[in-house]
């Protein structure tokens, strides 16, 4: 030992240290890259007044129900509509085309059967339970038992101006299959939309509802589980996923946004077009992102007056829809047209009724009307546009967990997979869906529910 | 070094705006017809017909079985009027509105003053007409058209029409006024064709003051008033004797523009801004960027999507006369954002706000008022009239709370012959409505800088 010392003087002795040093450090930056990193899961307390010491753990059934007086009051209400009149040729262009308006209201008025789908509603069963000081509603739907078939649990979160019932069409396809996979599915409602208690105080924003919806997980008893989800729904997924990425098996999003702008992104804006190989992307995302101006900025400046206002002053946005459902209908229908397909702007009849039903639109926006939801709806949208979203913990944090993107052709944005590999780290599938919008679930449940089971085997056939 | 770079970009700048000004152009126009369908063969009626403001037993009780049905949604916890028109106030206005308010007798005094309609391009164009009553011997009056805005009406005028028409000092001017309403809004009949702009509502309100027998007159304006207005005076820069305006956006952004947000805060001399011109201006970010988002909301859905818009607040009087009345708060003060009851009755009172909800009510024109923003906007942010500037006398009154300020330096990039800048002492967006006196001292003070002149 003594010769080695002896060999080694100081000289060399401090290059070894250094080297030791600087091997180490570069593993430990390389390994850090590489481990996974999750955002803080925060706290919050929603309720009224001073959070309450007692808490309330329990599950309670709930049925949605209506009556007489609430449908009376609805007809009162739309026979009191004060009709304007459309410009000439003006289609959707202008919003929610006024001659239009009066045969969806006159459906609704004449045809509409809220009591039947109040029925279709409680077809699955629904319960509430008390989280944070709120009340948070879910769907709860198990898959019939089947021998030698392995189910998995899985939660699917809407967005605005949607609902839990936009997952109507998919849930038997998920739930009731007939080979060796099912899934057992928990819709919840986002605190503030529909039947779930709206937060009564300030900065309830996509963290705090993933947090909720973490915990109505493990209430539920299920320590990992599937995400599945498209507007808020997918940001709302996405702070799960980094708020416990060991409790999430996999994520599957139906719509990206892209919030790391940079000399990245405006490369392959520059080049895209014309060396698309050249910056990763293929002959379909150059057809789906250019002419870029046109369909991302100036289409989206276009699409996005709701959002500035309700991002701005929710409560006076929401207030005139809350006593009139003629008006509250044009609102959300209008994104249930311009969404589905940005052509339908200069359509009559902004083609509503090619993909959809009018009983299942008119559902929707009755889940909105009877639960009085619009404006607190309308705020989370204020609240996640507070701080600004770039700089926001989330936005800078990675998602490490195996992650599925399903492209639809006639979705708002459209994010090209290496716009996707700069957040998402570990990206198993991605498909570009031959038809549909915004509204995935709703529009084209059968090509989603593929492409989500696609993405599942993959996951599920890569685990260890 | 600095300074030789400062002084270069200068000398460029004024390079610039010289070549700049010697190409100004006049604007063009088009005829229009608004009306349904084709326009009918022959001469347009062009009688002058008078107008009474009226009301019913039925309307009334409408308005109060709305308000009754109305379904409040409570505002979240200390948050006054940061997420729009607070709700526990709300209750109250409505309260009010409901069981004190009396529309009959606003009506009557709607009709204080008379009415009139007249068809042009089509529409019924409604507007007031008010003349001096004890005009001294010799003495004409000076005739005035003032243009409202959005989410005014000719009733904004209500208070200084005394002022400018009975003015109370000897030699002051007296004025006959015409206030209009722009197609669309209350009773002035909304076009059925799309394209229906502030140019044409310039040309529109030309063609009425040439019907009315004024070959050349006074304007003055706010909000799209000042729009309006200003293209009036570009179209006709020999009918409009002066144009008085009380908000000023900038439309053009030019390099001498540029240089002033860049330098101005260091050095305010070099580029005439006064301490309230910094105080409004900086910190960049925030009044430049982050104030006008928070408050374009009702802008960016309005310009996009106005049937949507407008829908619901057709059916809901609460919910139009909440929507308007965040305005009638926040652009009379931001500060009032942080107020529970809005600071609403510091300036006005909850008869004069309602009346003027009142008006947008009974006419059902909400949603034909808020086609105008997408009108204006189909074009882009730059449409011909902006690049090109004004040429006839112009005075600004620069209200310290306007959404948008506008230093002299700024106002002069467009109207190049500003006779007036003002500071005023006090006041926000809704000028006339808000501070009658000081905005008719500074009418008269501009009308006496022009007519000195000739």
């Amino acid at each position: 030992r003594q010769r080695l010392t002896e060999e080694l003087d100081r000289p060399k002795l401090q290059l070894l240290a250094l080297s030791s040093v600087g091997i180490g450090l570069t593993y430990f930056l390389v390994w850090r890259r590489k481990a996974k990193k999750s955002i803080p899961l925060g706290d919050g307390w929603w309720g009224h007044g001073q959070q309450t010491l007692r808490d309330d753990n329990k599950i309670y059934p709930f049925k949605v129900e209506t009556s007489e007086d609430e449908i009376n009051d609805l007809h009162r209400r739309i026979d009191q509509m004060r009709y304007t009149e459309p410009l000439e040729d003006c289609g959707f262009q202008y919003g929610f085309n006024s001659n239009y308006l009066q045969k969806v209201v006159s459906y609704w008025r004449n045809q509409f059967d809220w009591k039947k789908q109040v029925a279709k509603l409680n077809e699955y069963p629904h319960f509430k339970t008390n989280i944070e000081g709120l009340d948070v509603h879910f769907v709860h739907v198990r898959a019939p038992h089947r021998p030698g078939q392995k189910v998995l649990p899985l939660m699917l979160v809407h967005g605005w101006p949607g609902s839990f019932f936009e997952f109507y069409k998919i849930l038997p396809l998920l739930t009731d299959t007939k080979d060796d996979l099912a899934f057992e599915v928990i819709c919840p409602s986002i605190p503030g939309y529909g039947f779930s208690e709206a937060p009564h105080k300030q900065g309830f924003c996509s963290l705090d509802a993933a947090r909720i919806f973490l915990k109505l997980m493990e209430r539920l008893g299920f320590n990992k589980f599937y995400l599945q989800g498209g507007d808020w729904g997918s940001l709302i997924t996405t702070n799960m996923a980094q708020m416990k990425p060991q409790c999430v098996s996999g994520l599957h999003l139906n719509m990206l946004a892209v919030t790391k702008r940079g000399v990245g992104m405006l490369l392959s804006l520059i080049i895209g077009p014309y060396l698309p190989f050249l910056v990763g992307f293929t002959r379909e995302d150059v057809r789906r992102l250019f002419p870029y101006f046109e369909k991302n900025v100036y289409d989206l400046l276009m699409e996005s007056g709701y959002m500035h206002i309700q991002g701005t002053k929710p409560d006076t946005a929401g207030c005139g829809l809350n006593d009139s459902p003629v008006g509250l209908a044009a609102y959300i229908l209008e994104k249930f047209s311009t969404w589905t397909d940005r052509k339908n702007r200069d359509l009559e009849d902004g083609d509503l009724e090619k993909k959809y039903s009018l009983d299942d639109l008119l559902t929707n926006v009755m889940i909105y009307w009877t639960t009085r939801s619009i404006i607190p709806s309308m705020r989370f949208y204020k609240e996640n546009f507070k701080t600004n979203p770039q700089n926001r913990v989330d936005a800078r944090t990675g998602i490490f967990v195996p992650m599925g993107h399903a492209a639809f052709p006639n979705e708002l944005m459209h994010c090209p997979l290496p716009w996707a590999r700069w957040r998402f780290k570990d990206i198993r599938s991605y498909s570009y869906m031959p038809r549909g919008g915004h509204f995935a679930a709703f529009e084209e449940p059968r090509l989603l529910a593929e492409d989500f089971v696609k993405f599942v085997r993959k996951v599920e056939g890569k685990k260890r | 070094m600095l300074l030789e770079v400062l002084l270069a970009l200068v000398l460029g700048a004024v390079v610039l705006l010289v070549l700049r000004r010697s190409k100004a152009a006049v604007l063009k126009t088009e005829d229009g017809w608004w009306g349904a369908g084709s326009p009918p063969a022959g001469a347009e009626d062009e009688s002058i017909r008078p107008f009474q403001v009226e009301t019913s037993r039925e309307e009334i009780e409408d308005l109060q079985r709305r308000i009754d049905q109305t379904r409040p949604v409570p505002s979240l916890e200390d948050s006054q009027f940061n997420y729009g028109f607070n709700s526990t106030y709300l209750q109250k206005v409505a309260a009010y509105w409901r069981n004190e308010f009396d529309w009959s007798k606003q009506v009557d005094k709607l009709n204080q003053y008379p009415h009139f309609k007249t068809k042009i391009e089509g529409i019924d164009v409604h507007y007031v007409h008010v003349k001096p009553k004890n005009l001294p011997e010799g003495r004409t009056a000076v005739p005035l058209i003032m243009v409202h805005g959005w989410p005014g009406s000719f009733y904004e005028f209500y208070g200084i029409l005394p002022l400018l028409t009975e003015p109370a000092n000897a030699d002051d001017v007296a004025f006959e006024v015409i206030c209009p309403s722009i197609p669309g809004y209350g009773f002035s009949e909304a076009p059925r064709k799309k394209g229906f702009n502030s140019v044409c509502a310039a040309r529109v309100f030309l063609k009425l003051m040439r019907r009315l027998g004024f070959g050349r007159f006074y304007a003055q304006g706010g909000d799209w008033g000042w729009q309006i207005t200003t293209n009036m005076a570009q179209l006709d820069p020999t009918a409009v004797k002066g144009l008085h305006i009380n908000f000023a956006p900038v439309e053009n952004v030019g390099p001498l523009l540029i240089l002033s947000i860049l330098l101005g805060r260091r050095f305010p001399g070099l580029f005439g801004f006064t301490e309230l011109d910094v105080k409004r201006l900086y910190p960049r970010v925030e009044k430049m960027l982050v104030e006008p988002l928070k408050e374009t909301g009702y802008f960016h859905i309005q310009a996009t999507k106005p049937d949507t818009a407008g829908r619901g607040l057709n059916d809901s009087p609460v919910g139009l006369a909440a929507y308007i009345l965040e305005k009638f708060s926040t652009w009379t003060d931001h500060e009032f954002r942080n107020l529970e009851d809005g600071g609403l009755e510091r300036k006005f009172s909850l008869e004069d706000l309602l009346t003027n909800v009142m008006i947008y009510w009974t006419t059902g024109s909400i949603t034909s008022s808020m086609r105008f923003y997408k009108e204006n906007f189909a074009k882009g942010f730059y449409p011909p009239h902006a690049r090109i500037p004004v040429t006839v006398p112009t005075g600004v009154a620069a209200f310290p709370n306007e959404l948008m300020h506008t230093p002299k330096l700024w106002a002069k990039q467009k109207n190049h012959k500003l006779k007036t800048y003002t500071t005023m002492a006090r006041g926000g967006h809704f000028a006339a409505m808000e501070e009658p006196g000081l905005m008719a001292q500074d009418i008269q003070k501009f009308i006496k800088v022009v007519e000195g002149k000739k």
